[in-house]
């Protein structure tokens, strides 16, 4: 079926196709383990997981079956979080690269009001 | 019950990679970021 959507349709969005693997889950068992499997219909709802190199969960979101994902907002979340990861600063609202971060302690308790603006997560 | 900061839950499958049918396992995937992403059925929208 993967091999039928990429040949037939995905292809025609994406020269040559998707670029990463299409996993089966007949019967919904990776879909149970991470809460997306919607047993009256027998789908996975659309859930997105982004795991980082040591194999730890960093971020999830699952929406119903009729909204579609943001591909922006993933993209900014694995930036913000390889971000966290190579500085250890914290990425607050809105974050995007080159913007300002966050370094959290007890020192940033009650006075995030004087290190970040609202205004940073307008663009 | 998954959580942020745990431990993402291992599996093994059948993929299609490359015009390619093979055997995948999430921790062929340690070492790199990975996105884990389920959709309802192909044919559909993500």
């Amino acid at each position: 079926m993967h091999k039928v959507w990429q040949e037939e349709e995905l292809s025609k969005m994406v020269e040559g196709g998707v670029p990463f693997p299409m996993l089966a889950d007949p019967g919904g068992d990776i879909g149970k383990m991470y809460n997306v499997y919607d047993a009256d219909n027998g789908i996975n709802i659309r859930g997105k997981f982004v795991i980082d190199p040591d194999g730890v969960l960093q971020a999830m979101e699952i929406l119903n079956e009729p909204t579609g994902r943001n591909v922006d907002e993933l993209v900014r979340q694995v930036k913000a979080l390889q971000h966290t990861g190579n500085t250890c600063e914290a990425t607050p609202a809105g974050w995007q690269p080159g913007k300002k971060t966050l370094t959290p302690g007890e020192d940033l308790v009650g006075k995030v009001h004087e290190n970040w603006d609202p205004d940073e997560e307008i663009e | 019950m998954i959580k942020v900061g745990e431990k993402a839950p291992d599996f093994e499958t059948k993929a299609y990679v490359d015009g390619q049918f093979e055997d995948v396992a999430l921790s062929d995937y340690e070492g790199q970021w990975t996105v884990l992403f389920f959709y309802p059925g192909d044919f559909t929208f993500v």
